[in-house]
């Protein structure tokens, strides 16, 4: 049987599969229709249909269940985490498993076409090394990502002495793995 | 209090929590959706083939170094890390026989109202052949749809051909 216990690990090894087979085009399809049009309905339908709310809604149990150490602050305009370990690029990192070239693209996949779906955008840096921070708010709202600190205080994980990696991926007002650019 | 994380020695990637997130169980179902509908149940065999003899590749090494006991120990430590599962298993003289009287997938996938791939549970049975071949054992299933009887089965002892027909549908 395939499990849940080690699924970071054959979901990981699945990206290159699928990326052998059909290229990125396919890697972003599967993201789009298996991961977020079917696997978390769930999460898309909370989204939705209560905004921020539903944020709150899924993501507290989610990232509770998968064992995240993260912060998450909730204004009237933004909904923002703080990741502080990653469960999933922390169990890849554990056991040394890299198949695909950039595993972390895979929550912008899923989640990019969500977002835009339920009508916000996106601010986000991953550094691949099990930290990252995102910015959701209404695509009506011109305001830009945040300074360090500036919403999440303390918890900001842009403080932390380790954040800064050699190769950290940066979106502004993104919906599209495709839409990184290096952060400087 | 928290239990110990399952043992390194029998599964070859441990986690730091005791027990899987179940909802990672939608994500499987719909990845073997997503490459069913795309590119047919052939290509679906050979993903779960090629899942089988790659990322699986350190179980095979230890069925191929521990013999029928190893077998008996990866499947005790992988059920006790699937939230949900009830499983027997046995370590006989020619084979391991794992009887899954409930299976943590399809109850999940069941539970929240999933659409469950019908070939489901034919995935067991590729993606184990696939790991206990080299290890000079081949696999048998029967049932599925929720439970099941596995049997992990030394390549001597002649067993029949799997049939197909004898794993369920899932529904």
């Amino acid at each position: 049987m395939i499990g849940c216990y080690d699924f970071c690990g054959h979901y990981e090894w699945t990206f290159e599969w699928l990326n052998r087979l059909g290229g990125h085009e396919l890697v972003k399809a599967y993201w789009d229709e298996a991961i977020h049009r079917d696997s978390q309905i769930h999460a898309s339908k909370l989204i939705r249909e209560k905004g921020f709310e539903g944020m709150k809604e899924y993501w507290g149990p989610t990232l509770a269940d998968e064992g995240a150490v993260y912060e998450r602050t909730v204004t009237e305009d933004v909904f923002r985490i703080d990741m502080h370990e990653c469960p999933s690029k922390g169990f890849l990192l554990r056991n040394g498993l890299e198949q695909y070239s950039d595993y972390c693209d895979h929550c912008m996949g899923w989640i990019g076409p969500l977002i835009a779906d339920a009508g916000f955008v996106i601010d986000h840096e991953h550094n691949h090394c099990g930290q990252c921070w995102w910015e959701m708010r209404r695509k009506s709202d011109a305001t830009p990502a945040s300074e360090a600190g500036e919403i999440s205080g303390k918890h900001d994980v842009r403080l932390r002495p380790d954040w800064k990696s050699p190769h950290t991926d940066h979106y502004e007002r993104a919906t599209d793995p495709d839409d990184k650019t290096a952060a400087s | 209090m928290t239990e110990p994380s399952p043992s390194s020695c029998a599964l070859p990637f441990t986690d730091t929590k005791p027990v899987g997130h179940a909802d990672f169980y939608f994500a499987v179902n719909a990845t073997f959706r997503f490459i069913l509908n795309r590119f047919g149940i052939e290509k679906l065999k050979d993903y779960w083939r090629d899942i089988g003899a790659n990322y699986y590749r350190p179980v095979t090494k230890q069925w191929m170094s521990g013999g029928l006991p190893a077998v008996a120990d990866y499947w005790r430590t992988f059920f006790k890390a699937e939230p949900g599962a009830e499983v027997d298993v046995q370590e006989m003289t020619n084979e391991v026989r794992v009887e899954v009287k409930v299976c943590p997938l399809i109850q999940h996938l069941r539970k929240h109202g999933r659409e469950v791939v019908p070939c489901f549970c034919q995935h067991c049975y590729f993606v184990s052949e696939t790991i206990a071949a080299p290890a000079g054992l081949t696999v048998r299933v029967d049932g599925g749809n929720g439970r099941c009887v596995q049997r992990f089965v030394k390549v001597d002892a002649g067993v029949p051909a799997q049939n197909l027909e004898d794993i369920a549908t899932a529904l």
